[in-house]
């Protein structure tokens, strides 16, 4: 790729609350079309940097650029463009699926045909059947809410995806599942991803690169295989919790 | 005659009183609602102002009613009309009950929907009407059911001080020592309260999220 | 397979619809709740076709109340619905202010003093062209012509008492307040033109605060010497039958407290014939057929209704 503009750069941000900073001197850039992984313990600041890039938090100090500008001016505008997805999902209870996933596109005006059509193409994309589009989100189980919830989170088509831990509550085989989907749909849509979560395990397998963070600090970004090889003192660390040795093989890319 | 055959017999007058009371209950309930709602709004979402408002909503609930009516009596616009003072009087009643279940039904949203909602960008404007009332207003119907049944009970005071209603009967009756007159006012007035508070909480169930 | 490139939606011209999705699903819900509550808040309270009237909480009243009931559907064949004892001045004249009722009876004197919350101008006359005047000018309201008799404060004694003591005025009986225990009823004692004005007037001084008592019951007191001296009204029936005797208003401290209806402007406007109805009753009752009617009531506890009749009937008015 040439030397283009980064999907989102984080340029020396700060942030604190009530005066304890929770991420210092951020500076990182997020390719387009990568699945870039915050990983981190919790209490590192991974959930915070995600939710500046949407704006839900605003920086105390430097600049956060989605497309190459600053993300501070309309707000609402920024957010429509990005997908967001988080581990409780946050479906509407009082919604059903149809208008769960429709809502963004609803909200910016499509026919309603069209609508009817993307729900139904991102229905198949996500693996769940067309007759779920009548269901409400208590009637399903977790998996298939956070199918939904990536599926709403895909509706407008944006061109970049923040995912916060979202199969973090889920069972062991449906995570797996997703994970794998993910991957599946990832290959398809080359969407720009930015995924939280504390699981070297789930950041090898679907990060293009791992960015660490300890304390409110980014301590290394590295590709999966260099991130095993590595002998950094935090990677080392983290490598070691979760009995992952250099022999092991990054699951990236396998289905 | 027993009260039921007097309340046929004068059903002229009983229908008179008993619109006279839905329109002191209505009016105040109306009122309470539109300015009690937003005030619930505005707290729930703005931390610090929640405790004063609630507070100053309950010391007016503390006042004893008839003495509320007297302290307003000798206000110059509302004291020369007493419906005026007394519908007055039972907004400022219905307001706690409306402000606390408005608070607590938005309090009460799932902080992951509106987190999402926010996320996907939806205005404030558009969350509020598209998910936090709807997903409240089961509990807000709650609040206005209590209002409005408290307000029945209060309107029934009120005639003392000259604003109608079915008071009136009871009052009357209690002076002249008739008990027919007493049960002609007291029992529309406990039945208005029963169906109001049977049939808004059917609307409630029925708007409950599932 | 999905083709996303198809369904490439650009981010830069956002439009934001006035197509939203509604909000909760019983969008029917909605639609009628609003009319409920227009219909509840237009619930206020009218009757073209009836005349409703009302009266005070006292027997007076409200066989007053029953004449002019009987007389308006006797000469004006209207329909007519009683209020009777609505408990007091100010019940009564939020009542017909507001058009709950269209015609109550008052006193002049009461009407000036508490309701106008002005001075009695003078004499009897003065004082019904002061309120008339003032009803119409700035309360939509307006007087028929007055029954005829005076129902002033009267404030009275044994009769035993005033013959053995030979006093007939309040100014002679002030020397003698030290000596006595006085009841009152809770308006007299309330009101501008009761107790405080008479007793700074006439320098009373009773041994110990009076004593507050419903009116029905202060006639026995007086009676059964609890008490010695007692407000009660010119027309009370029981004064001639308990004999009591009534002190002289020698220093005219009591305005005049003629009897009169009070009618809606708007009534008259939509029934003329209820004025006419109210016409036929000017001056029909003296200070003591008041006192009989009163009597027949509260004394021999006779049904308002047929007493009222009779009267009338007596009297020419009605069939």
């Amino acid at each position: 790729m040439l030397d283009e503009v980064p999907a989102i750069q984080f340029r020396d941000v700060a942030y604190s609350v009530r005066g304890v900073p929770v991420i210092s001197g951020l500076n990182l850039r997020v390719r387009r079309g990568e699945t870039l992984v915050l990983l981190g313990r919790s209490g590192s600041g991974k959930t915070t940097a995600l939710k500046l890039v949407n704006r839900l938090l605003t920086p105390s100090a430097g600049e956060v650029r989605v497309n190459g500008v600053a993300n501070g001016q309309d707000v609402v505008r920024l957010r429509r463009g990005i997908g967001y997805v988080i581990q409780e999902v946050g479906l509407f209870p009082h919604f059903s699926v149809e208008r769960n996933i429709g809502l963004v596109p609803r909200i910016e005006g499509w026919p309603e045909a069209k609508i009817r059509a993307r729900v139904a193409e991102l229905l198949r994309a996500v693996g769940l059947e067309a007759k779920i589009t009548s269901r409400y989100p208590h009637e399903l189980s977790g998996g298939q809410r956070q199918r939904v919830g990536v599926a709403r989170a895909l509706a407008a088509d944006p061109a970049i995806l923040l995912m916060d831990e979202p199969f973090g509550a889920l069972d062991p085989l449906t995570r797996d599942e997703l994970q794998r989907e993910f991957l599946s749909l990832q290959q398809r849509l080359h969407k720009t991803v930015v995924f939280v979560t504390h699981d070297l395990r789930e950041a090898l397998r679907l990060g293009t690169r791992i960015a660490l963070m300890e304390a409110g600090r980014l301590v290394s970004v590295l590709s999966p295989e260099e991130f095993l090889r590595s002998t950094e003192p935090w990677v080392l660390a983290y490598v070691r919790a979760f009995g992952e040795g250099p022999q092991s093989s990054a699951i990236r890319g396998s289905l | 005659m027993n009260f039921i055959q007097y309340i046929l017999q004068n059903r002229g007058q009983v229908l008179e009183l008993t619109l006279e009371h839905l329109w002191l209950v209505g009016v105040s309930t109306l009122l309470a609602t539109v300015m009690g709602v937003p005030m619930g709004i505005a707290i729930a979402h703005r931390r610090g102002l929640d405790k004063p408002v609630l507070a100053g909503a309950n010391i007016i609930q503390t006042i004893p009613s008839l003495a509320l009516f007297g302290f307003l009596l000798p206000v110059p616009w509302l004291g020369a009309r007493a419906d005026r003072l007394a519908i007055l009087a039972l907004t400022l009643y219905a307001l706690l009950p409306v402000i606390r279940n408005t608070y607590t039904g938005i309090r009460g949203v799932d902080p992951a929907v509106v987190e999402a909602g926010r996320g996907m960008g939806l205005t404030e404007s558009q969350l509020l009407f598209q998910v936090e009332l709807p997903l409240a207003v089961s509990v807000i119907l709650s609040g206005v059911r209590v209002a409005i049944v408290i307000s029945v009970g209060l309107a029934t005071i009120a005639a003392a001080i000259g604003a109608g209603g079915l008071g009136e009967f009871i009052f009357r009756g209690l002076a002249m020592v008739n008990n027919q007159l007493i049960l002609a006012g007291a029992i529309p007035a406990a039945l208005l309260a029963l169906s109001a508070d049977v049939g808004v909480g059917w609307l409630e169930r029925r708007l409950r999220p599932r | 397979m999905m083709n996303h490139r198809q369904r490439k939606v650009s981010v830069a011209p956002v439009r934001v619809s006035g197509k939203t999705p509604c909000g909760p699903q019983p969008n029917s819900i909605v639609p009628v709740l609003t009319i409920a509550i227009l219909l509840l808040t237009s619930c206020s309270p009218s009757h073209s076709n009836r005349i409703v009237i009302g009266s005070k909480n006292f027997t007076e009243s409200m066989i007053l109340g029953e004449v002019m009931a009987q007389e308006i559907e006797a000469r004006a064949h209207l329909k007519v619905e009683r209020r009777f004892y609505l408990a007091g001045t100010y019940i009564c004249h939020q009542a017909i202010l507001a058009g709950r009722i269209d015609v109550y009876p008052e006193y002049t004197g009461t009407a000036v003093t508490a309701i106008l919350k002005s001075k009695p101008s003078g004499d009897r006359a003065a004082v019904y062209g002061q309120v008339k005047s003032e009803y119409e000018h700035h309360l939509e309201l307006t007087l028929g012509p007055a029954f005829g008799f005076n129902d002033t404060f009267a404030m009275e004694i044994r009769g035993e008492d005033a013959r053995r003591l030979n006093i007939r005025t309040l100014s002679q009986a002030a020397a003698l307040t030290p000596q006595w225990r006085a009841g009152f009823g809770y308006e007299f004692m309330e009101r501008p033109d009761g107790y405080r004005g008479l007793a700074t007037v006439y320098g009373l001084h009773f041994a110990g605060p009076p004593r507050i008592m419903d009116l029905g019951l202060l006639a026995r007191a007086l009676q059964n010497h609890q008490i010695d001296l007692a407000a009660g009204n010119a027309t009370d029936g029981l004064i001639p039958a308990l004999d009591l005797f009534v002190l002289e208003d020698d220093r005219h401290y009591f305005p005049p407290y003629e009897a009169v209806p009070v009618i809606r402007l708007q009534t008259l406007r939509q029934h003329p014939e209820v004025a006419s109805a109210l016409a036929e009753l000017a001056d029909k009752i003296s200070d003591e057929e008041m006192q009989r009617l009163n009597f027949a009531v509260d004394g021999q506890r006779r049904d308002v209704q047929q007493v009222v009749r009779e009267f009338l009937q007596k009297k020419g008015l009605i069939q």
